[in-house]
């Protein structure tokens, strides 16, 4: 019923709109203001503490500031924010910023290095899921006051309490949501029970950056009013105003009525409506997350590993890519983002029944087995699920689906719970080592160990040799050296066949009037609309 | 004639002792029952606040300040004794308060759901008369295909049609949400009814903004209720139209009209009470499909979101408030049936 009933009702809409004349779009928005819809169900805290959400992060973006931010999305090559500029000592072990000295708060105090300091033990200290990004550099919050601190107001000083290359450091300043520097002023005159302000920062805001946060009404809309104090100079829009819709198909009629000026998270079968339009422009951003099909080595047939490459052999890439995903991803098989200098090609794994059916009877499965593939209820998941069930159903593999919501699938998986499981995580940003700690390194995989934070350790796979080239990975500071582990770290994982299988690179799509201009979309939705404007 | 008031008032002391202490138990019942249906449903609140990449140590402290660590019935009895404090808790969703949240929320779906059950009345009322009085007519086979018609189509598409030609075609409705944005915190937020509160602060272009937004969704949520009423009044009057005074007024030179709407009706006024009360309080709980068609950020969204997260302090909030609604529309209607019907005085 879940997935029948708005499948049909996608398709009756469509095909009537698809017959309806084309409706001409009328700029009724004003030329000031930027009108976006876009569903807020999972905006539930604005907390730089504890927002781990995407959509968290589209608005923080706008309200906050970070030391420095990526060059042109390279994870490598970082340009000045707060900081004007930085060093890195000799052997490696601290990192000194140079804030900028014209910068003030929303609230008129002026950001100091005491405020970079206390955001980032404030993330330690409230001990939320951002933490774990500053705790795998051996920050912890005996040492974390210590290591980070502001020796004058405009420098901070960080020290690096275990061998690591300062630029993971450097790149986690300007990727990680819980980076932005929070108004300590302000943050601690609204403190309760020594909670640094955690319940305020929940739903109000204490930053710098280029837009306020004027009013925010959850599962209803968002006001965002420009900063014109902003250090970098006023922002273009004067309000930018987010509206909670969930129907892809009012997202579209209002877009085309003129009454959006953007609009995020539309289903496949509008935007390829839309895309006939002159007056809307749609653009596909690229993310950082990764589509894939996990088995837990927990389960003795996915142990072995005849049975996993079966599975591989049984999945239809190529259909999927292009059935499946358009206007959701972009083909990857690798555990890495594509436009990586550190990424192999694809290996260019196809579906090979008959290969498959070879592996599965070496393996002592000549009739295949039962399996469960747990999955979200919405496309593409289920969509990529009931093809898996389709191809591997080929090879003997009998496989049932079970459908739910994000917090039970996930759930489930976190809980080492599983057979199968068609997903999507985990990085946010493109990066080389995170992709790999994120989907390969696993630690330690005793149950004990609870280190649901590492996808490997989910899906119980562990390779010592992998985690060590990871891990030096991690120290290396030569470039060359660098790349030619991460080479080999890709290498070594598709030969042991490991239990996630990348399917596809997400990407998302936001549709927008064709005056809205300057808009850039960020890898991980933490898209600024300081340099917005509209061409009238 | 003293003693026989005093019994008289001991009478209805104890009938009042008695219905409270029913709406009491319904009530404990109704949040006993959510309450330990929420906790062996297989969602995890702790995941909603801690992302789902946070590792042990995080989901362990949340896990642990929500009180999940504590046995259910120590956490039942933490949640009763924070209610009977006035304490409802906060929502995760919000990080509020979940009366305060409520407060918000609620006014936008009473101020729906008041206008669909007034057109659902407007409509359904004469509609089922007519049919009634027209039996096996032409009337009555029309008031029977519109019926079907409010019954039988999904809201959601009858939503998003009405979408398309009243607002995206012919321009006449307002789009998604309860006013143009550019209106949106323009006027004092007094009752949270935006119709009464855009008109106290003499807005009228806000005032009409907010019609052109209501005025469809409010429509499409009052076809079922057309249909409900309708068909029940059909049902009621047929009753009524065999009756043997019927044919005794008939008789005495009583028009059709004086007996249809003076007699019949008057008559039948007592069952449509309840009829229209309950269709009122399954709209005010009900209306979560139009409202995510037409991004009305009302009580069924924030019901329907919460429970997706597994929220329980804003499910058992949503809960209660539902359960006095139907307590209340009862005891309106019970009321009601006293001026309505002398014998029940």
């Amino acid at each position: 019923m879940n997935i029948v009933f708005p499948t049909l009702r996608n398709g009756l809409f469509g095909a009537i709109l698809a017959l309806s004349p084309m409706l001409a779009a009328q700029a009724k928005t004003p030329a000031d203001q930027l009108i976006v819809g876009m569903s807020m169900v999972n905006l539930f805290s604005i907390d730089p503490a504890n927002a781990p959400g995407l959509d968290a992060s589209g608005i923080n973006a706008n309200l906050y500031d970070t030391l420095v931010k990526r060059d042109n999305g390279n994870p490598e090559r970082h340009v000045p924010q707060l900081a004007e500029s930085w060093t890195v000592s000799e052997d490696g072990k601290q990192i000194t910023f140079k804030l900028r000295s014209d910068v003030k708060f929303h609230s008129g105090n002026p950001l100091t290095a005491e405020d970079v300091a206390w955001s980032l033990y404030r993330v330690m200290k409230l001990n939320f899921g951002l933490a774990t990004t500053w705790k795998a550099y051996g920050y912890n919050l005996d040492n974390i006051q210590a290591s980070i601190r502001a020796t004058d107001a405009h420098t901070l000083v960080i020290d690096l309490p275990q061998p690591t290359d300062p630029l993971l450091v450097i790149d986690s300043l300007a990727i990680s949501p819980s980076a932005v520097v929070v108004d300590r002023k302000q943050a601690l005159q609204h403190e309760k029970n020594g909670d640094l302000g955690a319940a305020w920062l929940v739903t109000n805001e204490a930053g710098s950056g280029p837009f306020t946060l004027s009013k925010w009404s959850a599962n209803d809309s968002l006001v965002m009013t420009r900063f014109d104090g902003y250090w970098a100079g006023p922002a273009k829009m004067k309000r930018v105003l987010v509206r909670h819709m969930t129907e892809s198909q009012s997202l579209r009629l209002m877009l085309e009525r003129g009454d959006l000026d953007l609009a995020y998270g539309m289903a496949a079968p509008d935007i390829k409506a839309i895309e006939r339009s002159d007056a809307l422009q749609v653009q596909a951003l690229q993310r950082g997350t990764m589509y894939y099909v996990a088995m837990s080595m927990k389960q003795p047939e996915f142990a072995k590993q005849q049975v996993r490459e079966a599975v591989r052999n049984l999945i239809d890439y190529q259909g999927i890519d292009q059935q499946v995903m358009p206007h959701y991803g972009t083909l990857n098989q690798q555990p890495m983002q594509l436009g990586l200098a550190a990424r192999l090609p694809d290996p260019g794994y196809t579906m090979d029944v008959a290969k498959a059916k070879a592996l599965l009877a070496e393996a002592g499965y000549p009739n295949g087995f039962n399996t469960t593939i747990r999955t979200l209820s919405e496309p593409p998941f289920i969509d990529i699920a009931a093809r898996m069930q389709a191809t591997l159903a080929e090879g003997g593999i009998k496989a049932t689906i079970v459908t739910g919501t994000g917090n039970q699938v996930y759930g489930a998986m976190r809980a080492r719970n599983f057979e199968m499981i068609v997903a999507r995580g985990a990085e946010r940003y493109p990066h080389p080592y995170f992709s790999l700690r994120t989907f390969v390194y696993n630690p330690d995989n005793s149950d004990a160990a609870g280190l649901p934070n590492f996808q490997g350790w989910r899906a119980s796979f562990f390779n010592q040799q992998l985690n060590e080239l990871i891990d030096r990975a991690g120290v290396e500071r030569d470039a060359d050296q660098r790349l030619k582990l991460y080479h080999q770290a890709q290498t070594l994982y598709d030969k042991q066949v490991g239990p996630i299988m990348m399917i596809s690179q997400m990407t998302d799509t936001a549709v927008s009037a064709a005056d809205v201009k300057g808009f850039t979309g960020d890898d991980a939705e933490a898209t600024r609309y300081l340099g917005v404007y509209k061409q009238r | 004639m003293f003693v026989s008031t005093a019994s008289v008032l001991g009478a209805r002391a104890s009938g009042t002792a008695r219905r409270a202490s029913t709406v009491l138990v319904t009530l404990l019942g109704l949040l006993a029952l959510t309450f330990f249906i929420g906790r062996v449903m297989p969602l995890d609140p702790v995941l909603a606040v801690v992302g789902p990449d946070a590792d042990s140590s995080t989901y362990d402290q949340v896990y642990r300040a929500m009180g999940l660590d504590q046995p259910i019935w120590t956490q039942f009895g933490m949640y009763l004794n924070d209610l009977l404090h006035g304490d409802f808790g906060n929502a995760l969703l919000t990080g509020h308060p979940v009366l305060e949240d409520i407060k918000r929320v609620f006014p936008a779906t009473i101020e729906l759901a008041t206008l669909a059950i007034l057109f659902g009345i407007l409509i359904g009322l004469p509609l089922g008369v007519v049919a009634a009085s027209n039996q096996g007519r032409m009337g009555d086979h029309l008031a029977r295909v519109i019926t079907l018609f409010g019954y039988s189509t999904p809201i959601f598409w009858v939503g998003m049609m009405g979408l398309l030609v009243f607002y995206a075609w012919l321009g006449w409705a307002g789009g998604a949400g309860r006013i143009d944005l550019a209106y949106d915190g323009m006027v004092p937020d007094v009752t949270g009814l935006l119709l009464i509160d855009t008109a106290l602060a003499r807005d009228w272009e806000a005032f009409t903004s907010a019609l052109r937004h209501i005025v469809l969704p409010a429509l499409i949520l009052g076809l079922n209720s057309v249909a409900y009423i309708s068909r029940m009044t059909r049902s009621f009057m047929l009753e009524q139209l065999s009756q043997e005074y019927i044919i005794t007024a008939r008789v005495k030179g009583l028009s059709r009209r004086q007996v249809v709407w003076g007699h019949a009706f008057r008559n039948i006024l007592v069952q449509l009470l309840t009829v229209v009360a309950l269709a009122y309080g399954s709209l005010l709980e009900g209306a979560v499909l139009i409202e995510t068609v037409f991004a009305w950020p009302g009580f069924g969204q924030y019901l329907t979101s919460s429970l997706m997260l597994g929220d329980m302090n804003a499910v058992m909030g949503c809960v209660l408030v539902i359960g006095l609604i139907f307590v209340a529309l009862n005891l309106i209607s019970d009321a009601l049936y006293k001026v309505f019907d002398p014998r029940t005085r």
